[in-house]
């Protein structure tokens, strides 16, 4: 079964502009509720928050230091 | 399962938490200074805090004397303010209402006023700002009476210390490295910066060291980003063979004589590092309390790292020379035990 994607929201970045994650709140595979923050990122040195879209098992799949562009998936949430 | 457990924070977003429990629980307790209602602060101390109390943060103009001023009378009138001072240069344009007004009212008026006033302060160099951008003044508040200065180098011991300054009685003064805060456009987050965090409130304890490794050779005191160097000595210096004991100091004022004269007990040598001026300062007093308890439990002479006596360099290069380091620390500490 796969899991919930956790993704930049696409209005956060603009075409051709690159993001960081400047750090993961959770470890791989800590339960995490909906709704909690679980990561921080950052573009143009403005750091904003990224919640759990589900509650469920955390799999990071970008990890800290790790750059991001529009709509990038980061994790997901497995159930 | 407990979530909370496993949940990992910044020494800057554990901050902010025990701030937001505080002020939702307790009405008279509101945020002031520079740049924090839209920007969060600068080193993210005030992220989202305006949106969540509307009306209790305060964004005030480039003026510390002003606005250290009215914290320090709201104190005195029973409210509880927290100023955030993101640059520990600035101190030098509001000393007088901060050793005057908030560290001698409650002597002056014979214990009949308190001044519950928390500021937060940012300290510390390693960005190239400069010399007026870039001092971290540890011992400059903790030379005056009347302010207790505490310097917490971990998300944990950030939220606890928070707690506690803001119930405290006292002016507290949280001087925080901005190295150590994990904001991002500073550079990726100091691992040993990073704690799991309850998300419940708790306190450490205003005047507690902490020891965060054990060792029987040297003692490595630091404070703020030095704490981090110290580890990273520390883990060094086990690799050829020497036993490193790193105490983080947390509290200038008051200080923890009793763990510091326990650990060099123990060890008979004394490291102390700090990025903060050499002369006159937290290095000198921490020898001296040890050296005073009992100068017989020394192995050899005790030591300090510390920034020289000039103004920081803007210069990278030059910079980094005069920061403390865990090479230095290293170096030194190998001298120590095998003079």
């Amino acid at each position: 079964m796969s899991g919930t994607s956790i993704e930049i929201s696409s209005d956060l970045l603009a075409d051709e502009q690159e993001g960081v994650v400047t750090m993961w709140l959770y470890n791989d595979g800590a339960h995490v509720t909906k709704g909690a923050v679980i990561a921080e990122i950052m573009v143009e040195k403005a750091q904003m928050e990224v919640l759990a879209p589900e509650q469920g098992v955390l799999r990071i799949l970008v990890p800290a230091e790790g750059v991001i562009c529009k709509g990038a998936k980061i994790g997901e949430i497995d159930p | 399962m407990n979530t909370s457990a496993e949940r990992i924070l910044t020494p800057a977003r554990a901050g902010r938490e025990a701030v937001i429990w505080e002020m939702q629980r307790n009405p008279n307790v509101f945020f002031i200074g520079e740049d924090v209602v839209h920007m969060g602060g600068v080193f993210n101390t005030a992220t989202g805090l305006a949106k969540e109390f509307p009306g209790r943060v305060i964004d005030t103009p480039i003026s510390e004397e002003g606005f250290v001023g009215i914290a320090a009378g709201a104190a005195i009138a029973g409210m509880r303010p927290i100023v955030e001072l993101a640059f520990a240069d600035f101190m030098l344009v509001c000393l007088n209402p901060l050793a005057n007004y908030a560290a001698k009212t409650h002597y002056m008026s014979g214990g009949q006023f308190k001044v519950p006033l928390v500021m937060m302060v940012g300290a510390g160099g390693g960005y190239n700002n400069g010399a007026e951008q870039s001092q971290c003044l540890y011992a400059l508040p903790a030379h005056f009476p009347g302010l207790k200065v505490v310097v917490p180098s971990n998300a944990y011991d950030t939220k606890g210390i928070m707690h506690a300054a803001i119930r405290d009685d006292n002016p507290v003064l949280v001087m925080y490295h901005k190295a150590t805060m994990g904001v991002g456009w500073l550079g990726p987050a100091i691992p040993t910066t990073l704690s799991q965090v309850p998300e419940e409130d708790y306190v450490v304890p205003l005047g507690t060291a902490s020891i965060l490794r054990q060792g029987t050779d040297i003692t490595l005191v630091g404070l703020g980003w030095t704490v981090h160097q110290c580890l990273i000595a520390a883990d060094a210096l086990a690799d050829n063979g020497i036993s490193a004991e790193v105490i983080d100091l947390r509290s200038l004022v008051p200080l923890d004589k009793a763990t510091l004269i326990e650990s060099v007990g123990r060890t008979g040598r004394l490291l102390v590092v700090d990025e903060d001026y050499l002369s006159y300062g937290v290095t000198g007093e921490v020898i001296c309390c040890c050296v005073e308890h009992d100068i017989r439990m020394f192995k050899s002479p005790p030591k300090r790292i510390a920034y020289p006596d000039v103004p920081p360099p803007a210069s990278r290069s030059l910079e980094g020379r005069c920061m403390p380091s865990h090479d230095k620390i290293v170096a030194m500490a190998h001298d120590m035990v095998h003079s």
